[in-house]
């Protein structure tokens, strides 16, 4: 406070003309007025949070709104060593959380993700600053999960080798996901990129087989990640008949170059991304395919849009429908008897369970049947100290199994089973693999790298690196729709991506879903709110009635707040239009 | 430079030479003129000064305020309800004594809506402590905002330009405007000894408790005292630098005039020709023209009618309930005098109705045949009631 007395006038003679201080006011701090002060604070965006793969999708965006497309496909490749792949087959939760959906459209986020992995690869990988550790991972399994954990472990400076027992690396994403979805170049080129930064891949190696788990059990840690290639059987007659085909294996053998002969009419049995996959993978072999699923389409684990696109090339799917046995004829396949079901009370997962309508049996002649009921994992081969139930092994929160230098991630391990959860449970044995052989304690670093409340973790914010644009700082509450400030955002029409045709589809694997075009990605880009996180735009700076928001110094971006004269009137951090300030009581 | 001009265009050639630096204003029938001038002087490059944009004359009041605290010489125009809404920006720009220049054209106000001449706008705002000049022609018009600045500036007290709508703001005149050079060499410029400054940062306007808010307002009232000499002084330093002298008030054939007409404004106009022609009719009659209204001109008021028989006041204007102002206040001003006239006040003109020489000479012959004035205003040239 000030050291003035206060001035008694005796006479009009000494009094100011009007009504003015009689001296300077710089003491006079008007600061003192506030009782709740306004912070600069990033909070989470709901893409953010979302993504399985722990991309930093607003930031990658905010770089490739500027043009800058090269640094956002490096930005990605901090987290996640796949945009090309996730850029084609991730049923993109990011785009379900965005906040722009309850506002127009959400952002085209997936087809950002892939224009930026159509930059030419970088020499290196995102530097991380880790010295040669000399330690060994011995990954088994060569699918997203264990090569984006090979991928970060070599960052990270150990020598991780990935063990595939297969003839090429990839796993689900070469032999699962078919070339129309996923080119094989495109895949291939990520797959190189990644042993180009360090990551040993030995093909042809099948764990208990070809290599014993005492060798694997030789390294410093170990992380598994084998995937469900065993196809679950629908247990009624005659299933070992010619002619009817596992799912996953019809695929493996379509992606090895190799398709069975299927017949005019194929009929596959199942909901999931295989049977639409492989229902897809026969219309483009010449035959005509019907799907038949128990539930109805509401209950369909497959991903809506690859349902749409089976259906638009001429796909036929029949809901509410059972096998329950399948004909022959000579020992060779004839047809299959189904029947009608109805939907019952719900069952443990959630859905409503089919129940058999009697008397509603029904027979169709067919020449192949390819059964698609979901997969499990073959782990027959594991020493009995690795413990797993109901086919899975058994995890604890960041990925650890019952031995204490074994991890495991991917299908193997997860109820959940896509590529980008895959990636992302890549990422969380990467980062508690190295924690594990610092001989740190990773139950109190999770909560530091785990975006948002409940996203997946980050590997830059594990290297201390901060998120990888360097402003988001740790975990911090998601921007919901209606923290934001709509005053400031115009509406905008989300730009579309063109298909290949559809007579070009019958015949042939090329890939249906073309990028976004290049004009129109910064179009798209810029339509993003940025939640949480501050741009720039001097809102801010030019509604503070105090002047008390300033700019920081030449060639530094944000604002700092003059908290001399900062009132605490809230102005500011109301007039945010992403939630990127917060007012708060003072320390 | 000669050039035929509507009242309103040389308000805005007024503010030009004055070299304002900001100006802000809200259209309103009849002043838009003025502020469009100057908003495209401001864009063509003629004038360096900030043309503000704003959604009300509240605002446009409040931002003069503001720009004249910074130390920089503001501008602003309005009417009728426009004024009515600046009224409590008024009070403060008289009370911050800051030396404020706008021009008032005088409109009725409604309902109903009439956008016509008529003083009770600037009239009600008798009060708020500004500075009012009543106009009588365009070139008036120009001289006087140039005058108000000077006259501002010198007591610190903001100054209404008023004038009639139509009457003068949309009437095309010969109007002499002086060089940029001469108005420079003759009114400097605004140099305030205190401004809003974050080098040496002050509080204004702030909170004054009674043992000193009296004095305050005092001093309020002292500086229009002063302005009366001010008023005068720079009206014929004026004269003697353009040609063209004022003052407080004019007067024509008062010496020694028996009658004397009393008016302000347009109607002034008139006035004169219906004098001149009495005059020659041999009727001992003369003309005051009251040009500023506040602070009044008690004094010389006194001196002009002290001797006088009959005193005539026309107003474009009533109090409710009352009657004429000018004439309730040069009754006011005369009420001490032991030798002093009869006032006969009448009210004529209201809305923009003409106030004709054949109208006024019919309040005077009604006059001459009175034996006194009636105890409220008489009003002129109203329709039969039957």
């Amino acid at each position: 406070m000030s050291d003035e007395k206060p001035i008694t006038y005796h006479n009009l003679g000494e009094m100011p003309e009007y009504v003015i201080s009689e001296a300077s006011m710089l003491w006079n701090k008007t600061g003192t007025w506030r009782y709740l002060a306004p912070r600069y604070l990033t909070q989470t965006p709901p893409c953010n949070q979302q993504c399985p793969a722990g991309n930093d999708v607003e930031g990658f965006i905010r770089l490739m709104e500027k043009g800058a497309i090269a640094e956002a496909a490096q930005l990605i490749r901090e987290e996640n060593p796949f945009p090309a792949v996730c850029g084609r087959v991730c049923y993109h939760p990011c785009e379900t959380g965005c906040n722009r959906t309850q506002f127009d459209d959400p952002v085209a986020i997936h087809s950002l993700e892939r224009v930026a992995a159509e930059q030419p690869f970088p020499a290196t990988p995102p530097e991380t600053g880790r010295p040669d550790s000399g330690k060994t991972v011995a990954i088994i399994g060569s699918g997203p999960s264990g090569l984006t954990a090979a991928y970060h472990l070599a960052r990270m400076g150990h020598q991780p080798t990935v063990y595939e027992a297969l003839d090429e690396p990839g796993g689900l994403l070469r032999y699962g996901i078919p070339a129309y979805r996923l080119p094989r170049n495109i895949l291939k080129a990520e797959v190189d990129h990644i042993t180009s930064c360090g990551v040993k891949i030995i093909c042809g190696k099948r764990a208990g087989v070809d290599i014993s788990w005492s060798d694997l059990n030789k390294s410093d840690a170990v992380f598994i990640t084998v995937g469900v290639h065993r196809n679950r059987r629908l247990e009624i007659p005659a299933e070992n008949t010619a002619g009817i085909l596992p799912g996953l294996g019809f695929l493996e053998s379509v992606a090895g170059g190799t398709p069975p002969r299927l017949g005019q009419h194929v009929i596959v049995i199942g909901g999931g991304n295989t049977a639409i996959d492989s229902a897809r993978c026969a219309l483009r072999l010449g035959s005509d395919v019907s799907i038949y699923y128990h539930r109805s389409r509401d209950e369909m684990p497959a991903f809506e849009e690859e349902v749409n696109e089976a259906l638009k090339e001429g796909v036929k799917i029949h809901f509410l429908t059972q096998p329950v046995q399948f004909l022959t004829d000579n020992q060779h396949l004839a047809g299959i008897q189904l029947r009608e079901t109805r939907l019952g009370s719900p069952d443990e997962s959630g859905r409503r369970r089919p129940e058999p309508v009697p008397g509603s049996e029904f027979d169709i002649p067919v020449n192949t049947i390819i059964t698609a009921i979901g997969e499990t994992a073959d782990l027959d081969w594991l020493p009995p100290e690795i413990s797993h139930e109901n086919n899975r092994i058994t995890i604890n929160l960041f990925g650890q199994t019952s031995l204490e230098k074994v991890f495991a991630g991917g299908d193997a391990a997860l109820t959940e089973h896509n590529v980008t959860t895959a990636i992302g449970s890549g990422k969380l044995a990467a980062c508690a693999i190295d924690a594990f052989l610092h001989n740190q304690d990773f139950t109190g670093i999770m909560p530091r790298i785990t975006i948002g409340e409940t996203g997946a973790v980050s590997v830059s914010r594990y290297l201390n690196h901060g998120d990888a644009h360097k402003k988001q700082g740790g975990p911090g509450k998601v921007v919901s729709f209606e923290d934001l400030n709509l005053a400031y955002f115009r509406k905008s029409a989300r730009q579309k991506i063109t298909t290949l045709d559809f007579n070009n589809r019958s015949s042939s694997f090329e890939e249906v879903n073309n990028g976004l075009s290049g004009e129109v990605t910064v179009i798209e880009a810029k339509r993003c709110f940025h939640c949480g996180v501050c741009t720039d735009c001097d809102n801010c700076y030019m509604f503070c009635p105090d002047i008390a928001i300033l700019k920081k110094g030449p060639g530094e971006e944000g604002y700092r707040i003059n908290m001399d004269y900062c009132k605490g009137c809230g102005i500011c951090v109301n007039e945010c239009p992403r939630a990127a300030m917060i007012m708060e009581k003072e320390q | 430079m000669k050039k035929v001009l509507m009242g309103n265009h040389a308000a805005s050639w007024g503010a030009k030479l004055s070299r304002v630096r900001m100006i802000a204003a809200y259209p309103i029938t009849p002043q838009t003129h003025i502020v469009e001038e100057l908003s495209e002087m401001c864009s063509d490059g003629r004038l360096d000064a900030k043309f503000l944009k704003v959604e009300s004359e509240h605002s446009a009041m409040a931002s003069v305020i503001a720009s004249e605290t910074t130390g920089v010489r503001s501008f602003t125009a309005s009417s009728s309800n426009g004024l009515a809404l600046m009224h409590e920006m008024l009070h403060w720009a008289a009370g911050a004594r800051l030396p404020i220049v706008m021009v008032n054209v005088n409109r009725a106000l409604a309902p109903g809506w009439n956008i016509w001449a008529d003083q009770g706008d600037s009239l009600a705002q008798r009060d708020t402590g500004w500075i009012q000049i009543y106009v009588e022609d365009n070139q008036e018009v120009l001289d006087s905002v140039i005058q108000g600045y000077r006259i501002a500036e010198q007591v610190n007290l903001p100054v209404m330009v008023c004038y009639d709508a139509f009457f003068l703001s949309h009437t095309y005149e010969p109007v002499d405007i002086p060089d940029q050079e001469s108005v420079d060499s003759w009114l400097p410029s605004f140099e305030p000894d205190n401004f809003l400054d974050p080098e040496n940062p002050k509080a204004y306007y702030g909170l004054v408790m009674p043992d000193n808010y009296m004095e305050m307002r005092y001093r309020l009232q002292q500086a229009h005292e002063a302005a009366k000499r001010v008023v005068s002084e720079v009206g014929n330093s004026f004269g003697n630098h353009f040609g063209r002298p004022y003052d407080l008030v004019e007067t024509i054939h008062c010496d020694d005039a028996e009658t004397v007409l009393i008016t302000s404004s347009s109607a002034t106009s008139p006035a004169r020709l219906v004098v001149d022609k009495l005059r020659d009719a041999g009727r001992k009659i003369g003309l005051l023209k009251m040009r500023v209204f506040r602070p009044f001109p008690t004094e010389i008021v006194q001196e002009i009618l002290g001797n006088k028989k009959t005193a005539i006041v026309i107003d474009r204007n009533c109090s409710w309930g009352k009657g004429g102002i000018f004439a309730d206040e040069i009754k006011g001003a005369i009420n001490n005098l032991s030798n002093r006239p009869m006032v006969y006040s009448f009210i004529a003109g209201l809305g923009g109705r003409g106030i004709t020489p054949d109208l006024i000479e019919d309040i005077v012959k009604q006059v001459e045949n009175s034996e006194s004035p009636a105890t409220s205003s008489e009003w002129i040239g109203l329709k039969p009631f039957n």
